[in-house]
């Protein structure tokens, strides 16, 4: 069995002193009202925002992905994991740092993003696809595929909002497995999944990943990203504190979980 | 029962080389922390153009399930305006027309009016509506408001119909400046662009311009010759009259059906206007859209 050598590789993904600064209590949220704006413009400009208590969301942080890589994120809720997916797929900006990329990313940070519950579901295959970045050919190309994958052959002309919520999952997953991207970000999007249906999508995954296409995938569930990953990024308040073999960051993960647990009956 | 992978299909990673493809000597996206200016990065637009039609076709699509009548509200709306105006100020007090039968004369400018209008209107709060979309997927923001624009241009077009119907029922003689027609739907397109995403981007951060719109809309449309003439303002006030950017397309939309002269002064006023509230709201948008997934 042969592994890539990654580090002799050029890197797909390239994140330098990557970090996300939320200010607590400011500004954060939107002003509901004109009034409330005023006054928090005032508060800024007379140094009050400087007293707030900052968070690093994400806390400059570096790291490299080889091509073809699979990443597991793992760590507890807020640590920053899904900041960092949020900041590649751009859908926010960092405040520092800088990261570049040397392909297209597709990302399903949320499962049917964009589906309209008034469509049916052939129609929200193409809206959807569109949304995520496939253009028509690419859609007529693969919707058989992403049909037979979803398993909902006999609902496509019934409109969405009469879907199970297991349906609705399993056609927005197929239609983002079916993106083809050079980086696909995957945000603990499968935990809500039946049993079968999450060993196929894993199963997807795992292809997209031989045919070279580099994953980084959040998840809580620890067996798939010990199966799964190549590399795991053991993330904590913002900052990287483990790297390396899934085996060995999971490992010290659990590990630091039962610490905390005794810590906790003490 | 939990999803794992049994053991026996243990996953073995073993890509061919050819199967990693060969990475661009450039990255294709580079992430940065926003500037204080930052440029359209039309490339990108390019890119997601397709994003464009089918928000479009989503809108149309749902419109089309969720009323009974559909497309013909689009109609509906303008004819009833163009109703009440021509009771009130057509026949009861008799407000100037240059000429032209009153119902045609405000249909004319109803038309376009309901355009600008619904097209700001649903541009500002299209963003909030698509907060969902904006939080989780990555396209260049600016195609939301756009789409809701051009929802509403199928709207102009399918009412310009009836347009063309009231010209023919009142016999108004058309000459070859009605070519100049569709230039001027353009040039209101583009002051609906315009205005428009301004109003999308700053109803994100403060919600008091959906608010505030409506009333705004109202003043503009009676500081507009969209149910009167232009010549009822005093000539000494025309200069600041033709600084409003629906005087020039109004009036030179009209002169074009009705074969008047056309004022080119305020045409080429609109037309500097329209085209300088653009670079602005297309540069305060670049800027404020980095934004929008924290704030919306």
């Amino acid at each position: 069995m042969s592994r890539h050598s990654f580090a002799i590789m050029k890197p797909i993904i390239k994140a330098e002193g990557l970090g996300k600064k939320y200010y607590l209590g400011a500004r954060e949220t939107v002003a509901p009202t004109v009034r409330e704006a005023i006054k928090q413009t005032i508060a800024h400009h007379a140094g009050w925002r400087r007293t707030l208590p900052i968070v690093w969301a994400l806390d400059r942080i570096s790291f490299e992905v080889y091509p073809g890589e699979v990443i597991g994120l793992i760590g507890h809720n807020g640590a920053g994991k899904s900041t960092l997916l949020r900041i590649l797929a751009r859908i926010t900006r960092p405040t520092v740092g800088q990261a570049d990329l040397f392909g297209r990313a597709g990302s399903l940070l949320g499962v049917g993003t964009g589906f309209h519950p008034d469509l049916t579901g052939r129609e929200n295959i193409f809206l959807n696809g569109a949304i995520l970045g496939m253009n028509r050919h690419e859609i007529v190309r693969k919707f058989d595929e992403i049909v037979a994958f979803a398993e909902v052959e006999d609902f496509l002309d019934t409109p969405a909002k009469r879907y199970s919520s297991g349906m609705y999952l399993r056609l927005g997953f197929a239609i983002a497995a079916h993106l083809e991207p050079e980086i696909l970000l995957l945000d603990e999007v499968l935990t809500i999944a039946d049993a079968p249906f999450q060993k196929k999508c894993l199963q997807k995954i795992r292809e997209a990943s031989r045919a070279g296409t580099t994953v980084l995938f959040v998840s809580h569930k620890l067996t798939s990203i010990e199966q799964l990953c190549d590399r795991v990024l053991h993330i904590q308040s913002g900052r990287i504190l483990e790297e390396g073999k899934p085996a060995a960051v999971v490992g010290g993960y659990l590990n630091q979980i039962a610490t905390e647990a005794n810590g906790k009956d003490a | 029962m939990s999803a794992s992978i049994s053991e026996n299909d243990q996953v073995i990673v073993n890509r061919s080389d050819a199967a990693i493809r060969q990475l661009p000597p450039v990255p294709v996206i580079r992430i940065r922390p926003s500037r204080f200016w930052e440029n359209i990065d039309f490339a990108e637009l390019w890119h997601h153009r397709e994003v464009l039609y089918f928000l479009i076709w989503r809108d149309l699509k749902v419109r089309y399930k969720q009323t009974i009548i559909g497309a013909a509200w689009v109609i509906v709306q303008p004819i009833l305006i163009t109703a009440v105006f021509a009771v009130f100020l057509g026949r009861l007090i008799k407000v100037p027309s240059d000429g032209i039968p009153y119902p045609v004369f405000a249909y004319s400018a109803l038309l376009l009016w309901t355009f600008i209008s619904n097209s700001i209107l649903s541009s500002s709060y299209s963003l909030v509506v698509n907060s969902q979309i904006i939080t989780r997927v990555y396209f260049p923001r600016i195609m939301i408001p756009a789409a809701a624009i051009g929802v509403r241009l199928v709207d102009l077009m399918i009412a310009s119909a009836v347009l063309i119907a009231m010209i023919i029922y009142y016999r108004v003689p058309l000459g070859w400046q009605a070519l100049m027609f569709p230039i001027f739907i353009i040039h209101i397109g583009v002051l609906a662009m315009a205005i428009g995403i301004l109003a999308a981007a700053f109803n994100v951060h403060y919600r008091d311009v959906g608010t505030m719109l409506p009333i705004l809309l109202q003043a503009w449309m009676f500081a507009s010759p969209v149910v009167y003439a232009s010549s009822l303002v005093p000539a000494r006030m025309r200069s600041w009259y033709a600084l409003n950017p629906l005087m020039g397309i109004v009036e030179g939309s009209r002169a074009a059906l009705f074969n008047l002269p056309f004022d080119w002064t305020s045409v080429a006023i609109s037309a500097a206007v329209t085209l300088g509230l653009l670079l602005l709201a297309v540069h305060l948008f670049a800027q404020m859209e980095n934004g929008f997934a924290d704030n919306v």
